[in-house]
């Protein structure tokens, strides 16, 4: 058994299918993760590969077909849509590529949302001091229209951050923004593990931004191909999923001769296999 | 609630919908109920002096649940008020016998008919109102009167149940405005007056403490009306009035009520939808269900609150520009004005709250079943038009419509009306509810002649694509053209079916019928050659109970008719010979047979026995009693119709029709009130309709922005954009009046099948094509604006 303080999420043999029959879709192939309090995770791999559904799950925004997601050593599966929104609300924050603020509302009153949600008063200052630290200090009175996509996704951040939750997953948190504000949104999160001892999991497809990661974990066809432990650079990254997507064209071609969906997945485990073993 | 006003005031666009139907209903329900509210019953102003009116004792109730007091007799009033004149602080006690009279000018009767039933009185009686007298002296033997606008010694024309005679003005009576009617001296008034209805007491003393002596003194002889009580006494012509005024207000909450409900539904659902992402991120940052629920809940209440304080108002500015068109149409007494009522707009705030947060429980359920997820969609679609819920309620609502369409013809006439409207309400939801399933189809159809263009196929693929945008747009275009369609066409029907049923009733080719009068006089059906029937009210005792019937006064054979002169003080002192012919639905509830004695108590108050000379299944009335009996007994009583044998003769307040004229006159006169409440109720569900198809249209083009963005990419001009759009607005329309036709359609056909089998007989269906067709060019016309305004508005521009 694992214990609640030495993983703020963990994945054992997490399914999920879409539709039924003939026709289903495996988005998770009994994906087993686990991912450390005070660590920063990024989750990679091609279009289709599952990495935003295993997000999800592991988020519990998604419901799995099989296996178990413990938050924060809480099993999610039984929980109630109620019981599953408080944990949501007390131990996970989100950031997505975008809209992650509700329009009608200032920086400020966003950021105090999730409490507000909770029905509880935000403590004097709490709100400012979230805002001063990705930054923002002065638009606390703005509203998302009236701030940049850098700084909304800051805004999100600091909203992210402020109920001080066991787990922070962002989806492409740096996927709609340029260059110099993707890189401060990263500053951020990786400032959060660091100086906050915060647990970071973020999906994203850009190498630049998985680069910030303690460890990264690469999925292809609903499952868990490779892993890189501690700070890889960019190109290092870059290279892997270049190998990643290449095994899926030449596995997805043998496909279309061969007669089964799993020769895909197990040709993309053996050459992750092969290449992680040249790696090291 | 703080997040919700954020939400308001940020997007009161999508909110603009909710907030004008809510208003406009609220300004509808304020101005209806305030007038309903101003509209009381009041004492004749002909009281104003006399604090205290005494009654005769109430014996029952009749068919309408009124209570049933027969008159006193000239003898028993005078013994009375003889008695209550020797109570201390009594100035006066005086019996007030009224009797039917109307000023003739050139022949022809004048004034208000109903009113003039009890527009005669004794002089002494002016006391009661305080009147005096401004010239001349008063009225005191036959053929002397005093009337207001009238000068002493002028000759007058006046048709009283006699007929036509001509007086001399002996006073001019100073009536403050109050149309105090015609003085005579108190002797006539009493022969005239069938028996005494009340008398009126002027005081010295303190109301309150005469009314307990007055009690104490007449036990239970009488009862003894004070303050508030007396207005009770408003005659029956202006009650009549302000009911008919009141059904057509219940008809306007109602609709309002029911418009705003639909509006707010279908603006909540297509806002909920738009929202959709928004909904999700608050459910992803930690809202429960019923967070979000709740939110919706408390966005509406401010929105309703918000219309309701503006609308309230509004309508409280305009219920006194309504009172006198009112007045004028027939629908409240003269002198009607529309009062304050602080409790009208309150209660029209309350409504409209709670018709809004009807309207929006569904939409409310929904949203708060968005995922998480639906956050990190891009476009809101809609996976499922039709949930079961929506199945359920949709059927139920079409099952219940058509059950109360099945039971119409058992109710009575006056609920037909509020049944049919009922079922049309009910049909109409169901249609609309309904309505994603019937779209595709409809769509399919309506389109096909323009699948090749290029704008044939992206409006056919975007209809079909956003199924419940369409139903959006098309619920109130269905409502409307549904609820005008059925209305018109089944009162149309009802009409011509109905026309079929009176024709039926007359079998002779001519009629002789009130002119501008409430009935015909003595001297009138006297000179005709023909049969008539003379109704009256008599109280019956047997042994066991006392219960009033209505009677008539029949010409037969056995008995023939009595002159004009049936003289003052007059009574027959025996009444050998006569006798009573009982219906046989009377005899079965007095439990009497033929040749058995009933005590019988006529108009006038006074009694007698008669023998029960036959009891006849198919008898006239449920008493029928000799013509000269009645008359003597009821001197004030005046005749329906009377059935020509001969050519008529003519006479004052009278005229001869052929019987089809006069049955399509009395449908007309009918159909005047009912085309009134037509045109009240198309015209507000018209209006509601407007802005729900306006306000959708503008909702869905503008969250369509980025859509229109990519076809301008793509090459379509801006006319080509403006093209698929109105096209598309048009389609809705179409699909929405395609509907309404249908349900109407067959709601009609209900009816007629009804109606035919209630009289055995076919009926002819009338479909009021123009009404439908004005209605749907109407819709047509707004949601073009609708869809144009926005885009034009904004360069949707690459």
């Amino acid at each position: 058994m694992t214990t609640k303080s030495t993983h703020a999420v963990e994945l054992r043999a997490v399914t999920r299918r879409y539709g039924a029959g003939e026709r289903a879709v495996t988005a998770l192939d009994a994906i087993d993760a686990t991912f450390a309090a005070g660590t920063f995770t990024a989750v990679m791999g091609p279009s289709g590969s599952g990495k935003s559904t295993l997000l999800h799950c592991a988020a519990g925004l998604d419901r799995v077909t099989a296996g178990d997601v413990l938050i924060d050593g809480t099993p999610v599966a039984g929980l109630g849509e109620r019981a599953l929104t408080r944990l949501r609300r007390d131990r996970v924050g989100f950031v997505f590529q975008a809209f992650n603020l509700v329009p009608a509302l200032t920086a400020a009153q966003n950021v105090a949302l999730p409490m507000r949600l909770a029905g509880r008063r935000p403590a004097a200052g709490e709100v400012t001091a979230a805002l001063a630290e990705v930054g923002l200090s002065g638009r606390a009175g703005h509203r998302p229209a009236e701030l940049s996509g850098g700084q909304q996704q800051r805004v999100a951040i600091a909203r992210a951050l402020v109920t001080r939750p066991a787990v922070l997953f962002a989806d492409e948190p740096t996927g709609a923004l340029d260059a110099t504000s993707g890189a401060e949104v990263l500053r951020l999160l990786r400032d959060a593990v660091d100086r906050h001892g915060r647990t970071v999991v973020m999906v994203t497809h850009d190498p630049y931004a998985a680069a910030h990661a303690d460890r990264v974990l690469f999925l292809a066809d609903g499952r868990v191909v490779d892993a890189l432990s501690g700070p890889a650079d960019a190109e290092h990254i870059a290279v892997r999923t270049a190998r990643l997507e290449a095994a899926r064209a030449t596995g997805a071609a043998g496909d279309a001769t061969s007669s089964g969906g799993r020769a895909t997945g197990d040709a993309g485990r053996s050459t992750s296999d092969n290449d992680s073993a040249v790696t090291r | 609630m703080s997040a919700a006003w954020a939400m308001v005031r940020h997007r009161f666009a999508s909110f603009a919908g909710t907030f004008v139907a809510v208003a406009l209903g609220v300004a509808v329900l304020a101005a209806s109920a305030t007038l309903q509210l101003s509209s009381k019953p009041q004492a004749p102003a002909r009281y104003d002096a006399a604090p205290l009116l005494v009654l005769p004792p109430e014996t029952g109730t009749n068919d309408y649940g009124e209570p049933e007091r027969p008159n006193w007799t000239p003898s028993e009033a005078t013994d009375l008020a003889g008695k209550l004149t020797s109570l201390p602080g009594v100035t006066a006690a005086v019996p007030d016998p009224s009797f039917y009279i109307q000023r003739l000018i050139d022949g022809k009767a004048t004034g208000d008919p109903q009113a003039s039933r009890i527009n005669g009185h004794a002089w002494s009686s002016a006391a009661l109102g305080g009147y005096q007298l401004a010239a001349g002296r008063p009225p005191t033997k036959a053929g002397e009167v005093a009337a207001a606008g009238t000068t002493p010694g002028e000759r007058i024309e006046v048709l009283t149940a006699r007929g036509p005679e001509t007086w001399t003005v002996t006073g001019t009576v100073i009536d403050n405005g109050h149309h105090a009617g015609f003085f005579v001296a108190d002797s006539v008034a009493f022969a005239r007056a069938s028996g005494v209805p009340l008398i009126g007491l002027t005081l010295t003393g303190d109301d309150g403490w005469v009314a307990a002596a007055a009690r104490a003194l007449i036990g239970p002889a009488g009862v003894v009306l004070a303050g508030a009580d007396r207005d009770q006494l408003e005659p029956g012509s202006v009650s009549r009035i302000r009911w008919i005024g009141a059904q057509l207000l219940i008809v306007l909450v109602a609709l309002g009520a029911f418009a705003t409900v639909f509006v707010v539904s279908s603006t909540c659902a297509l806002s909920a939808a738009q929202r959709r992402r928004e909904l999700g991120l608050l459910r992803a940052v930690g809202a429960t269900p019923g967070q979000v629920r709740r939110m919706m809940y408390a966005e509406t209440t401010l929105i309703a609150l918000f219309a309701g304080v503006i609308g309230a108002p509004i309508g409280a500015l305009f219920a006194p520009l309504l009172a006198d068109p009112m007045v004028e149409t027939g629908l409240e007494p003269p002198g009607f004005a529309a009062t304050w009522q602080p409790l009208a707009l309150a209660g029209a705030v309350l409504v409209g709250l709670f018709a809004a947060l009807a309207g929006v429980v569904v939409a409310a359920r929904r949203a708060s079943r968005i995922s998480p997820l639906d956050a990190l969609r891009e476009s809101a679609a809609d996976p499922r038009p039709m949930p079961p819920s929506r199945w359920v309620t949709g059927i139920a609502s079409a099952a219940a419509g058509g059950a109360l369409l099945a039971v119409m013809p058992s109710l009575s006439n006056a609920s037909k009306t509020t049944a049919g409207l009922g079922a049309a309400m009910l049909l109409i939801t169901a249609a609309a509810l309904l309505s994603p399933v019937l779209i595709v189809p409809i769509v399919r159809l309506l389109a096909a002649p323009w699948r090749n263009s290029a704008t044939g196929m992206l409006v056919r693929e975007g209809t079909l694509t956003g199924v419940r945008r369409v139903a959006s747009t098309a619920a109130p275009v269905l409502a409307t053209v549904g609820l005008t369609v059925l209305l018109t066409g089944m009162i149309a029907t009802i009409e011509v079916a109905s026309g079929i049923d009176e024709a039926a009733e007359y079998p002779v080719a001519n009629l002789l019928v009130p002119l501008n009068t409430p009935g015909l006089s003595e001297a009138a059906v006297a000179t005709q050659s023909g049969t008539s029937r003379l109704p009256t009210r008599v109280q019956v005792t047997v042994p066991t109970t006392t219960r009033g019937y209505d009677g008539a006064g029949l010409t037969g054979p056995e008995s023939s008719p009595v002159g004009p002169a049936g003289g003052v003080g007059e009574r027959p002192g025996s009444e050998a010979g006569a006798g009573a012919v009982l219906h046989a639905d009377t005899a079965g509830e007095l439990g009497v047979a033929a040749g058995a004695t009933i005590a019988l108590r006529f108009a006038d108050g006074t009694r007698a026995e008669l023998p029960v000379l036959a009891v006849d299944p198919n008898a006239e009335a449920p008493i029928v009693l000799p013509r000269a009996l009645v008359r003597a007994h009821d001197p004030d009583a005046l005749t329906d119709m009377v059935v020509l044998n001969g050519p008529a003769t003519e006479a004052a307040g009278a005229e001869s029709l052929p019987v089809a004229t006069y049955v399509q006159r009395e449908v007309d006169d009918e159909g005047r009130l009912v085309d009134l409440f037509l045109w009240a109720m198309i015209s507000l569900s018209a209006g509601y309709t407007g802005i729900a198809v306006g306000n959708t249209l503008l909702m869905a083009v503008a969250a369509r922005r980025a859509e229109l963005r990519v076809l301008r990419l793509a090459g379509a001009t801006r006319r080509q954009i403006l093209g698929v759009l109105a096209a598309e607005s048009l389609l809705a329309v179409g699909v929405g009046a395609v509907l309404g036709a249908a349900v109407a359609a067959i709601s009609l056909l209900g009816i007629r099948a009804a109606v035919e089998s209630e009289l055995g007989q076919a009926v002819t269906l009338v479909i009021p094509w123009t009404a439908a067709a004005a209605v749907t060019t109407g819709c047509a016309l707004i949601a073009l604006v609708a869809a144009a305004v926005p885009t034009l508005h904004r360069p949707t521009g690459p």
